[in-house]
């Protein structure tokens, strides 16, 4: 027998298991004439011995009686429910449980200053102010559409083809293209959106690679000029519009929320 | 005048499955010590091996249904289960430290070792020894552990340890060997400090 060998079979070897006889001869044998392989073994039954004393001191250790208590309400209430899962109820003393009630309860928190962060801008008063941009979000230029009160909102809130899907449509059926527009607020705040309107051709549209919409508000006169229907008694009421603004500026299109 | 049988596992389950609470009871009672003792050597926290042992046994009323016989015993079944919570557990509170163990455990030790043995000092010398061993079977890194938990602590067959760890026996063997490996190193380092502190001793003393 070899080094290789012996160490192949060194724990075997040191914990007296059931094994060839004339093998572990072999392996006794070597070891008496290799210093290596005799500190090899000897290390092996340390170990052996150590494992053998932790695992007798242990031998004891057994889950406390209040998990049997609660696991047999939960047998009970399984039962008693039929295939309906266990109840979370009879396992109150799980820490796991306290553990996720927490994190629930700090994702509530989040969400919730997460929606007032929100919807910080929409409470502003209509008064004349700066477009606020996110950070990292671009800085355009001022847009070439009448724009009295901006409010910007990055593009990227929408898909890029949910945004651009509609530009197209809009030449064939303005009229019939409203929409149900998600603010990102609760669903009493929900606002009714015309498609998009394209206020340039094709390429120009088509050069838009990324930008962002717009929150203005126009005068209701600017619905015929995108032959809507206008209500003549509120002309000189105004009405909010969406306008996208490409990231060189320019306003590409427009849709009308109310 | 013969012995009543004693039940099988898959006896005891199928009785749970149709709702027996005594089996139930029967089948707990034989197992849980194991699953316990896994899950605590595994993690080192009574906490932890409390929870896991009472989410395995919660799966099987569940889910009894969901053992087959012809893939291995109830019993490595029930470790594959108390496995996979434990090293998610584990994964889960990979932020904390392990502190060191209760004041009452170490007291709990400390008196054993002054009241067990014949021979006081070589008790405490003996579970200092244990204590080492144990930290450094927690120290090891998870895949290890679990083969020398399995293996060595629980005396486990390779094949059901296989089972059990969802790996090839030649694997379970390998891992083995490399673990124990280890174990043998961190043992001769702490005899080396144990030593080097001994010598030096009387230096500080005389410094």
């Amino acid at each position: 027998m070899n080094c290789h060998e012996l160490e192949n079979i060194a724990r075997d070897v040191a914990q007296d298991e059931l094994m060839d006889v004339a093998l572990r001869e072999a392996a006794l044998s070597h070891a008496d004439s290799c210093a290596y392989c005799a500190t090899r073994l000897t290390d092996e039954r340390a170990l052996t011995h150590g494992l053998r004393r932790l695992a007798l001191a242990a031998e004891s250790a057994e889950a406390p009686a209040r998990v049997e208590t609660l696991l047999l309400a939960a047998f009970r209430e399984q039962r008693s429910d039929g295939a309906a899962p266990v109840s979370v109820s009879a396992l109150v003393a799980n820490r796991r449980w306290l553990y996720v009630g927490v994190g629930i309860a700090a994702a509530i928190v989040i969400v919730v200053l997460i929606a007032l962060i929100a919807s910080r801008p929409n409470r502003e008063p209509a008064a004349p102010r700066e477009a606020k941009d996110s950070p990292g979000t671009f800085q355009a230029p001022p847009s070439p559409a009448p724009e009295p009160q901006p409010e910007r909102r990055p593009l990227a809130r929408h898909s890029p083809d949910r945004e651009r899907q509609p530009i197209r449509r809009a030449n064939s059926s303005p009229q019939s293209g409203h929409r149900v527009v998600d603010n990102g607020q609760s669903g009493r705040d929900m606002e009714i959106a015309t498609d998009f309107f394209p206020l340039m051709n094709r390429e120009g549209l088509a050069e838009m690679d990324s930008g962002q919409v717009v929150r203005v508000e126009l005068p209701r006169l600017a619905l015929m000029s995108f032959g809507l229907p206008m209500d003549m008694d509120r002309a000189g009421e105004r009405i909010k519009a969406d306008v996208v603004v490409g990231n060189d500026g320019l306003a590409r299109a427009i849709r009308f929320v109310r | 005048m013969t012995q009543p049988a004693i039940p099988s596992d898959l006896d005891l389950l199928r009785l749970v499955m149709a709702g027996d609470e005594d089996a139930f009871t029967q089948l707990y009672r034989r197992r849980q010590a194991g699953v316990y003792r896994f899950a605590l050597q595994m993690s080192g926290s009574e906490a932890l091996a409390e929870d896991v042992t009472q989410e395995v046994f919660i799966v099987l009323i569940r889910e009894a249904v969901r053992y087959d016989p012809n893939r291995g015993s109830l019993a490595a079944y029930l470790y594959g289960i108390a496995r996979n919570h434990v090293l998610r557990r584990l994964e889960q509170d990979r932020p904390f430290v392990r502190l060191a163990e209760s004041d009452d455990e170490t007291d709990a030790n400390a008196s054993s070792g002054t009241i067990a043995g014949d021979n006081p000092l070589e008790e405490l010398t003996r579970n200092e020894m244990i204590d080492a061993l144990r930290n450094s079977i927690l120290a090891l890194p998870a895949h290890y552990r679990e083969v020398v938990v399995l293996c060595d602590l629980h005396e486990m067959s390779y094949i059901d340890a296989a089972k059990v760890v969802g790996c090839a026996v030649g694997t379970v063997r390998s891992r083995l060997h490399r673990a124990r490996a280890l174990l043998i190193e961190k043992m001769r380092a702490g005899r080396e400090r144990g030593q080097a502190a001994d010598e030096a001793k009387p230096l500080r003393c005389f410094a």
